[in-house]
């Protein structure tokens, strides 16, 4: 029995042909990212056709019972938030998302979430990792398992991008620094400082390199340490980068006025709209986060907001993506720590309090069935009664979208046995 | 050249003579300082012959030079101060070296740091228009004043009142955290004792001892906390707040009192008494039963239940303080001791681990007697630690062989945090950091986004007056008379003085190059400080080490670029005046970016890049230097 997960052979070969890249400025294997992306899921026989992902993170908890798992028929927990009919019969969304509305028979709302974390920090973290936060170890982010699993596509772009999101969030854990998030802090820049400076010539550039790679070569003979040899090899992968004729995935410039309307010019939906274009590029998972849904204080007035930045641009992604055909090949996901508690705090100025005892989350292509609702709340909203999907049976979900083995177990350096979402069971029946 | 250094370190150690004029607190006196010092390396060296171990070697001068400036001061040194220290010959310049550090404003802006993020410290609140200003004013000023540890804690929990107020602005403690008692609570806990309590907020914590029930008895203490006489204002509000009246200028002005007046203060010094939560799920008592205060462990510490007080933050601040036994002086004392040594004693630093279950008990309670015996005096506590032989053990390369902890080989390798890079990158840009003013707390009256009034009322007289009102008719008469005073400054133009008076005032932009403790805070996203890991201060210590592809590309093409290799008027290149040979050059650009000279071979790289690319190969030989793996890490 081989004892090393087949992921980490993928990894070498790709290593290996990046090397050879580097060094002697030639692909070696030119289809090799088709390869590697039909390869991954060999382990899985079953699973969804999602080949990207686009993770849209709501930070701070998002308000289940104003937005996805409105309590019509309970007006006591419903405070200013009224529910709206969707395109699909029987699910019904909160009043400040009337566009998505019109995008639902093409998403699956998972009504019945639950999580055993209270605290965002904690909570985020799970959500991110599947495993509990802990001090001694880092585990890696579910976009760094993906990329770990399923290799990357594109061969030169970062397998994984992260925009808008908190560093920690998105690192590589334990699996080091190549499988973290490349971060994007204006969507609108792109990917910031990835063309070389006017004023140094290219034969500069390359001498500026070749001196410093000297360095830190001397540097990395005197002190043999992971996190020194990371920076060296990220050294080398930036520079593919920059290099790589498909860098123009970053640019939102190059979408029509129409386009980028359609998104609306929020941060988040331009967020939104430049993670499909990584995506069409090759770009194996995408984060983008939106910010600002603890509503401890004036809940209502503060989830207008939020949702005014979210339901534009979200039916946008998928109404886009639907129309290109992409949805087939990318799983979107909406995530956030836990929901929001059904008793209103009147001395909060009519704030809701965390809840991470039910909450709801998206899902949306990639195989998944449109139109559905599953899961059930009872009439507050306050407990699952049915159907109950705990984080890490989330992201096996994911997982299982993705046809990558959710029970494969990679060690840890520290010689511990992790998987991509622990002990989670992928809720097979969402898929059609 | 020798004339030129021995002005030099004149000027190095000018500081120190006026310094040792004041008369130094008893344990501030540096024999004491280094008689702890040599207790300490007496626990490390016992450990070593305990487990039959070599003792590290000490680092050379410049690797001691950089680290104990990046750990005490967060930075490198300039090309100055580095040639002054190691062209000296001294046998006492590392001493002198760490007493010129810890006096200089470069201490306290890397502890405003550290203390930002331990208390999450963000300049504003995410939907509110309260913001944290004077607060974070009030921080920095402690730390510039190296306010002792236990008085920090015990104005900061133990805070009421106003929060615009120098004297109370630390009411920000709990403001920031409107709407989530409970998580401040929990915080509280982790960051000021080392307890977890955050799980216990919903339910009996699995792992540990802490039960629901225990946590809401100690959310007691601060229970009730409100706002000073903001229902003077209530009703004015609403008429204010329904209909048209909202865009007018009424509104706008009524916004400042509301929001940023009464939002901003806190009142009910905390009932001692709280109900449970309506999903209490536990046999011992019912939903919405109201419990009293009690303290989980130390000296227990109870209140009523009966009764509405309004000392709980203050009985709560004092038995944090004073009634937790060695757990109070250990945490912060561990804390202290990762900051200089990089890594606790034992880890995480915030979760305290009773002395005798840690690894070394007698290093760890010496430890706490020591933070003790200084009356919690942090700079001091540090500057112990920066005399040890231990802080001077050479660099290591390897993790620390014992999990969760320090195993004491020497200096771990770790990358620089993304606030030393960015100061350091600073310093080469633009010269010695510390010369430039701190940030000062920007205390206008903003109506809209508009100052006014400058120069005639600010936010904390404005503030005094306020929430002196008495009652909703006081607070009516002030009101119309104030509209009146924003309306006639307002129709005048803008007044020398006042135009002057808003350029001091005015806090720097994120392209300041000042140090990151004086930027904005949390850094904005497309900052070199993001990019590299700061916290976003929303959580506890929440910022990162981890390399990404981006921080690769900002070197290689971004800020440095720009502000640094490509900028002739930058800084550093200063330090090229007045050389003749390509050697001299070449050597005072290594002693600017790494503070050391260079190896014979690396000067024959360099020497070849200069003769082949002429002046463009100082430029390529900067760029190399700062993109190296030896600028980004602590050794």
């Amino acid at each position: 029995m081989n004892p090393f997960p087949k992921a980490d052979e993928l990894t070498r070969r790709q290593f290996v042909s990046n090397a050879a890249r580097a060094y002697l400025g030639v692909h070696l294997f030119p289809m090799l990212g088709g390869t590697l992306a039909s390869a991954a899921p060999a382990t899985a026989a079953k699973g969804g056709t999602a080949k990207s992902v686009i993770y849209l993170y709501m930070s701070g908890g998002m308000s289940h019972l104003d937005t996805f798992d409105p309590k019509p028929k309970n007006k006591s927990v419903m405070g200013k938030t009224e529910a709206i009919p969707t395109k699909v019969d029987g699910v019904m969304l909160g009043n400040h998302l009337p566009k998505t509305a019109e995008v639902m028979d093409n998403v699956c709302v998972i009504n019945s979430m639950n999580s055993t974390q209270g605290a965002h920090e904690q909570g985020a973290y799970t959500m991110h990792t599947s495993y509990a936060l802990r001090g001694t170890i880092a585990h890696p982010s579910l976009g760094a398992w993906v990329v770990k699993q399923g290799g990357r596509i594109h061969p030169e772009l970062p397998g994984f991008v992260a925009i808008d999101s908190s560093p920690e969030h998105v690192g590589g854990g334990f699996f080091g620094a190549k499988y973290s998030a490349a971060l994007i802090g204006s969507p609108d820049e792109g990917l910031q400082d990835s063309k070389r400076p006017d004023a140094v010539s290219p034969e500069d550039f390359d001498r500026r390199l070749s001196l410093a790679d000297r360095m830190n070569s001397q540097f990395h003979n005197r002190y043999p340490n992971a996190d020194v040899k990371a920076y060296e090899e990220l050294y080398r992968e930036a520079i593919a980068l920059m290099k790589s004729k498909d860098l123009s995935a970053f640019d939102l410039s190059r979408e029509s006025a129409a386009t980028r309307g359609l998104y609306g010019s929020g941060r988040f939906a331009q967020g939104c709209l430049l993670a499909r274009r990584l995506v069409e590029n090759g770009v194996r998972f995408v984060e983008v986060q939106l910010g600002g849904w603890d509503t401890h204080v004036d809940n209502f007035t503060a989830v207008a907001g939020r949702c005014k930045e979210f339901d534009q641009a979200y039916a946008a992604l998928i109404t886009d993506l639907a129309k290109s055909g992409k949805l087939k090949d990318t799983l979107v996901v909406v995530a956030t720590e836990f929901g929001r508690s059904p008793e209103i705090k009147a001395e909060h100025k009519d704030g809701r309090d965390h809840h991470p005892q039910a909450f709801s989350c998206l899902l949306a292509g990639g195989g998944i069935k449109g139109g559905v609702k599953h899961g059930l709340t009872d009439s507050s909203g306050g407990k699952v009664k049915e159907g109950l999907v705990s984080v890490q049976d989330f992201n096996a979900t994911i997982a299982y979208a993705l046809a990558l083995p959710y029970d494969n177990i990679v060690m840890s350096p520290t010689k511990r046995p992790f998987k991509i979402a622990d002990k989670g069971v992928p809720v097979a029946s969402l898929f059609g | 050249m020798n004339h030129q250094i021995a002005l030099i370190i004149l000027a190095v150690l000018a500081p120190f003579t006026g310094s040792f004029a004041q008369t130094p607190k008893p344990h501030a006196d540096l024999k004491l300082i280094k008689k702890a010092a040599l207790r300490i390396d007496q626990h490390i060296a016992s450990f070593y012959r305990n487990k039959n171990l070599a003792v590290p070697k000490v680092a050379d001068d410049a690797i001691f030079l950089r680290r104990a400036f990046l750990v005490s001061v967060g930075r490198i040194p300039t090309a100055e101060e580095a040639l002054a220290f190691l062209e000296i010959e001294d046998p006492a310049k590392r001493e002198t070296l760490v007493d010129y550090l810890l006096k200089s404003q470069g201490y306290s802006s890397h502890m405003s740091n550290w203390t930002f993020d331990l208390l999450r410290l963000t300049d504003n609140r995410t939907g509110s228009p309260a913001g944290n200003a004077p607060y974070r004013h009030w921080v920095r000023t402690a730390m510039r004043n190296n306010m002792p540890w236990n008085e920090f804690t015990r104005r900061l929990v133990a805070s009421s009142g106003d929060g615009w107020d120098p004297n109370t602005a630390a009411v920000g403690y709990y403001t920031r955290d409107r709407g989530m008692p409970l998580d401040n609570l929990s915080n509280t806990m982790r960051v000021f004792l080392g307890t977890r309590m955050e799980c216990a907020q919903c339910h009996d914590d699995p792992y540990g001892t802490t039960e629901r029930h225990d946590f809401y008895q100690l959310a007691a203490f601060t229970h009730g906390q409100t706002t000073v006489g903001q229902h003077h204002m209530e009703s004015l509000w609403q008429e204010l707040r329904d209909g048209d009246r909202s865009q007018s200028d009424e509104y706008r002005v009524a916004q400042v009192l509301w929001d940023r007046v009464y939002g901003m203060s806190l009142s009910g010094g905390g009932t001692g008494r709280i109900p449970l939560p309506s999903d209490y799920q536990y046999r011992d008592a019912t939903p919405g039963e109201v419990v009293g205060a009690r303290t989980p462990f130390g000296q227990t510490v109870r209140m009523s239940e009966k009764r509405v007080e309004s000392d709980g933050r203050v009985k709560l601040a004092e038995w944090i303080t004073s009634k937790t036994r060695d757990q109070f002086p250990a945490v912060i004392a561990n804390r202290m001791w990762k900051r200089v040594m990089g890594r606790g004693v034992y880890e995480p630093v915030d979760e305290f681990i009773p002395v005798e279950k840690t690894t070394y008990p007698d290093l760890v309670s010496y430890l706490g007697t020591l933070m003790v015996e200084l009356d919690y005096d942090l700079r001091a506590f540090q500057h112990v630690l920066l005399l040890t032989r231990t802080f001077q053990f050479g660099a290591n390369p390897n993790p620390s062989s014992i999990e969760g902890g320090d195993d004491f080989h020497g200096r771990k390798i770790e990358r620089l945090s993304s606030e030393q890079i960015w100061d350091s990158l600073i310093t080469l840009a633009a010269g010695d950091p510390d010369k430039q003013p701190a940030r000062p707390l920007d205390s206008r009256i903003y109506v809209g986004n508009k100052p006014v009034l400058v120069g005639k009322k600010d936010m904390a007289q404005l503030s005094k007056e306020v929430l002196a009102l008495k009652s909703e008719n006081e607070l009516r008469s002030y009101f119309s008379k104030f509209v009146k005073e924003v309306r006639s400054s307002d129709s005048g133009s803008e007044s020398r003085g006042s135009m002057m008076a808003m350029t001091s005032d005015r806090p720097y932009n994120k392209d300041a190059k000042v140090r990151a403790s004086e930027l904005p805070s949390p850094a904005p996203r497309d900052h070199l400080l993001y990019l590299f890991g700061a916290s976003d201060r929303e959580v506890v210590d929440a910022f990162s080490r981890e390399p990404n592809v981006g921080q690769v590309l900002s070197l290689m093409n971004g800020f440095v670029q720009r502000e640094l290799v490509n900028k002739p008027s930058a800084h550093l290149y200063k330090s090229l005046e007045g050389a003749t040979t390509d050697k001299e050059k070449i050597r005072r650009l290594y002693i600017a970016v790494l503070n050391r000279l260079p190896s014979g071979e690396e000067m024959s790289w360099m020497l070849d890049e200069v003769q082949k690319q002429g002046d463009a190969g100082y430029r390529n030989i900067v760029s190399a230097l700062v993109m190296s793996s030896e600028f980004l890490f602590l050794q």
